[in-house]
């Protein structure tokens, strides 16, 4: 019989609607039986051209749609922003609005590190890990929307200040939160440390050497997994970084188990560094005379800047050209997320199609930001 | 060197290199050569008459220390620096398919977001938007663009 | 008395012969409704033990604390509109759920229930073989899955079929050892027959737990694996091939894989609660033996459920080589020790 080389392998379409594709992605895979050979994501089933979209917009409108980008961690890329427009258009936020948005990104990055552990678990199989997480993260959308009003897309910072003081009240309930969150993170924690299937799952699967992390551009946890500190709030401190005590925790064994722990460790520094903002927050207005609502949409800017931000997946950067008019010339979004999946044809090949799932969901892929 | 570069300071205080393209690959090796290793982000800028290519690169061993680099194209092309940087490939590729611009010597240029076949580049200052794009399947599930509104999902 | 003789003499006006075979055929009825409601139960039960685990609440809106949920959900199922996919091998494709079906309902005519209060024995069908009849029935239900997954025109669908086949070979055979365990145990014991279940249960003065560790550590990971669920569920693994072999599978014939799977679980514990935990032997047995056989087997399922929720997926590799490295010298090892008890006359 001739030997058929084209039949030899398997065509399978992944996505876009598939249970572990956290959304959108569509992976084509070439297979050999159980083995991938080949794996190409195709994206885009998200795209809704932001960048576009804030050309169109006032500095002050376009923010709305940088909360729909990464939407699990919407106060991280607020920031981003915001550290872009507020450079360009040369206003300085007041001191106490710094340390809130510290707050509220620090506790955002809590809530989409819970949110990558349950969804992570889901993809090996767990299910019972994914309530766990979502009942802490709970507590912190509710406190979101105690503050601004709505839970995820809070649209909470404007340009030069942000939308509502914190008051008495709910710095003791953050407090309070913090007080019982280190509690229940160490009992999820051991919920998956402590299996061994767990650990037989994720131990030396997708090694990303720190050379080609670097040259694939990946940031944030998993290139920290890789053995590099690249924390842009460490190594370009923004807002207030500088004047809060933490550390870059890092791992030095390169797979997907060093990213789950390395996840897990900057949730615990969270806390810290929340805590210590909360005893630091200064009193003072909350936001910048030059941008009070009247003025906001007469704001110009002129010449091009790029901010970036350290987001919950990674090197956030916002390149962003004024040419004097009230309206941005040109937005250019650096998501970290589609970054780091650029790298996923280079991990999976030759895995099983479980380990590429593994793989794929310590990337921490979420669509919004991907696409844009 | 055999090429010359305009040094600038930008206005986030940045230090920019302004270089013609001719000489960008030139200038790109001998800043990899220089421990510039990790490429954060190629965007791109429609001026009208020009489109504007800006690099951004890290030093890894010196705090992730940025530098841009800036270049500039009349008619779209502008050499690949994919082989350098791995990352600049999804880049290149996205700058291709928002703006237009053709990176000579990338691998595999096509678009990245939107479907293959669709009109036009999105960020290009004198695109469109008045014209709605339907997207469909054909038989062999490969992506079709068109204007019928009967055509669309 | 059995259920059999009582149920024959309640009809006695019929004369002898039709009496018995109404008897058997209204036996065999009670038995099978039994089946279905004892898994609907299950899957009530399982949801709301889910729930507890995972911090919820669980079904509450359907009937009383949402015990009709079940109900509505297989309303629901039967209602909808059964999608087949094109290019699919029509006849297997509406035979493979019923294989599992019909193989696990009959599973559960073999099963010796024991005695309760005046109605006598439980049990249906008395043979001499029932143990071997009883694993033939297990063992066809692969060939459902297996079918499912090839004519269904899917490539998630032969993934989960492959994996399926990988997975049943490497435990199918230490299972069967320690199956092999128990018989012989069992024919140390004068007077029954060895291959009976009945037998078996009354030969176990001691549990062969306690006699045969090993062995019921051997058939308790193969029954769960046979049953498929976390942390051996890599032939169907949701979030790698969808939901594999029953991707293509919609409406009734979908509730039909559905309830395979709890009642895969149900008839594997009772399997286990019969063979190693001394099935109804207890206290007061000839008034209260098939209460019994129902709390050791509801431990064994909550054990199994429990187990379900904490666990990861395993790998196929990992578990095919787990299944032939440790699992099939256990079990050899357990049918050594075994001869040894049996030539010693422990048992």
């Amino acid at each position: 019989m001739e030997y058929d080389e084209k039949s030899r392998y398997i065509e399978l379409n992944m996505g876009p609607q598939h249970p572990s594709t956290h959304g959108v992605l569509r992976l084509r895979l070439t297979l050999d039986g159980e083995t991938v050979k080949k794996v190409e994501p195709i994206i885009g089933y998200l795209h809704r051209n932001a960048e576009k979209i804030c050309e169109l917009d006032f500095y002050c409108d376009a923010l709305i749609y940088f909360d729909r980008m990464d939407y699990v961690g919407a106060m991280n890329m607020e920031v981003g922003y915001l550290e872009a427009a507020e450079k360009l258009l040369n206003i300085e936020p007041p001191e106490r609005v710094k340390w809130i948005r510290v707050i509220m990104a620090e506790l955002n990055r809590i809530a989409s590190h819970l949110v990558w552990a349950g969804a992570f678990g889901l993809d090996l199989g767990m299910l019972t890990p994914f309530f766990y997480v979502f009942e802490e993260r709970e507590k912190i959308l509710n406190l979101f929307t105690e503050i601004c009003g709505s839970r995820q897309e809070t649209n909470y910072m404007s340009i030069g200040g942000v939308y509502q003081d914190f008051n008495d009240k709910i710095i003791f309930r953050i407090r309070e939160f913090l007080d019982e969150f280190p509690k229940k993170l160490e009992e999820v924690y051991n919920l998956f440390i402590k299996n061994d299937i767990f650990i037989s799952r994720t131990k030396d699967i997708g090694i990303l050497e720190p050379e080609i992390a670097l040259s694939y551009g990946v940031t944030g946890p998993m290139l920290r997994a890789s053995g590099i500190p690249y924390d842009v709030r460490k190594d370009e401190p923004y807002l207030v970084y500088d004047r809060v005590n933490f550390t870059v925790p890092i791992s030095k064994k390169k797979d997907v188990l060093a990213r789950f722990i390395v996840r897990f460790e900057e949730m615990r520094q969270s806390v810290k560094i929340v805590k210590q903002a909360l005893d630091k927050l200064p009193d003072g207005p909350f936001f910048n005379p030059k941008a009070k609502k009247s003025l906001m949409i007469r704001l110009r800017g002129e010449g091009d800047v790029y901010a970036r931000t350290e987001s919950t997946k990674g090197e956030f950067g916002v390149y962003m050209v004024g040419d004097g008019s009230v309206k941005p010339y040109r937005v250019h979004v650096r998501s970290p997320a589609f970054k780091n999946l650029s790298v996923l044809p280079y991990l999976s090949k030759d895995v099983l199609i479980a380990d590429m799932v593994a793989i794929s969901g310590s990337i921490d892929l979420v669509f919004g930001e991907v696409d844009r | 060197m055999t090429y010359e570069i305009k040094e600038e300071t930008g206005k986030d205080g940045r230090k920019v290199f302004r270089i013609g393209r001719d000489h960008l690959l030139e200038l790109m090796k001998d800043l990899k050569d220089q421990g510039y290793d990790h490429l954060t982000l190629i965007s791109s800028v429609d001026f009208r008459d020009r489109i504007e290519l800006i690099y951004h690169l890290e030093k890894s061993s010196d705090n992730f220390s940025i530098i841009v680099v800036k270049t500039e194209t009349k008619d779209t092309h502008i050499p690949s620096v994919t082989p350098l940087w791995e990352s600049a490939n999804w880049d290149e590729r996205e700058q291709y398919d928002m703006m237009g611009v053709i990176f000579d010597g990338h691998p595999d240029l096509k678009r990245i977001l939107l479907p293959e076949g669709w009109n036009g580049y999105p960020l290009r200052k004198d695109y469109d938007m008045s014209k709605v794009q339907f997207v469909n399947m054909d038989e062999e599930g490969n992506d079709y663009v068109s204007f019928d509104p009967g055509d669309g999902w | 008395m059995n259920l059999l003789t009582r149920i024959a003499l309640i009809l006695g006006f019929l004369g002898h012969y039709p009496a018995y075979i109404l008897a058997y055929i209204i036996e065999t009825l009670i038995v099978l409704i039994f089946a279905v409601v004892v898994v609907a139960g299950m899957v009530y039960f399982f949801r709301k033990y889910m729930a507890r685990v995972q911090m919820r609440i669980g079904p509450n809106r359907v009937g009383k604390y949402g015990v009709l949920q079940v109900m509505a959900d297989g309303l629901k199922l039967i209602q909808k509109e059964s999608i087949m996919p094109q290019g699919r091998d029509d006849l297997p494709y509406k035979v493979a759920p019923l294989i599992i079906f019909i193989a696990l309902i009959m599973g559960f005519v073999f099963i010796p229930y024991g005695p309760l209060a005046w109605l006598g024995t439980l049990t249906v069908t008395h043979s001499d073989v029932s143990l071997v009849i009883m694993f033939a029935l297990i063992a066809i239900m692969p060939i459902g899955e297996l079918l499912s997954g090839i004519v269904s025109n899917n490539k998630y669908a032969v993934l989960g079929s492959l994996r399926g086949v990988a997975k049943d070979i490497s435990f199918e055979v230490p299972m069967m050892l320690s199956v092999l365990a128990i018989v012989m145990m069992a024919s140390a014991t004068k007077g029954i027959s060895p291959l009976d279940l009945n037998g078996i249960v009354q030969a176990q003065n001691i549990p062969f737990a306690i006699l045969e560790p090993l062995g019921f550590f051997v058939f308790l990971i193969s029954m769960a694996a046979r049953a498929s669920y976390s942390p051996f569920d890599m032939g169907e693994s949701d979030s790698e091939l969808v939901t594999g072999n029953t991707t293509e599978y919609s409406g009734l014939r979908f509730g039909m894989f559905y309830l395979g799977l709890f009642g895969t679980i149900f008839l594997g514990s009772m399997i286990l609660s019969t063979m190693y935990l001394g099935g109804y032997n207890g206290p007061f047995v000839d008034d209260l033996g098939f209460i019994w056989l129902l709390i050791k087997t509801m431990v064994i399922v909550v054990i199994s459920l429990t187990i379900w929720l904490s666990m990861p997926r395993v790998r196929i590799d990992k578990f095919v080589t787990f299944g032939w490295k440790y699992l099939l010298p256990i079990s050899f090892i357990n049918l050594i020790l075994t001869g040894f008890l049996v030539l010693g006359g422990i048992s």
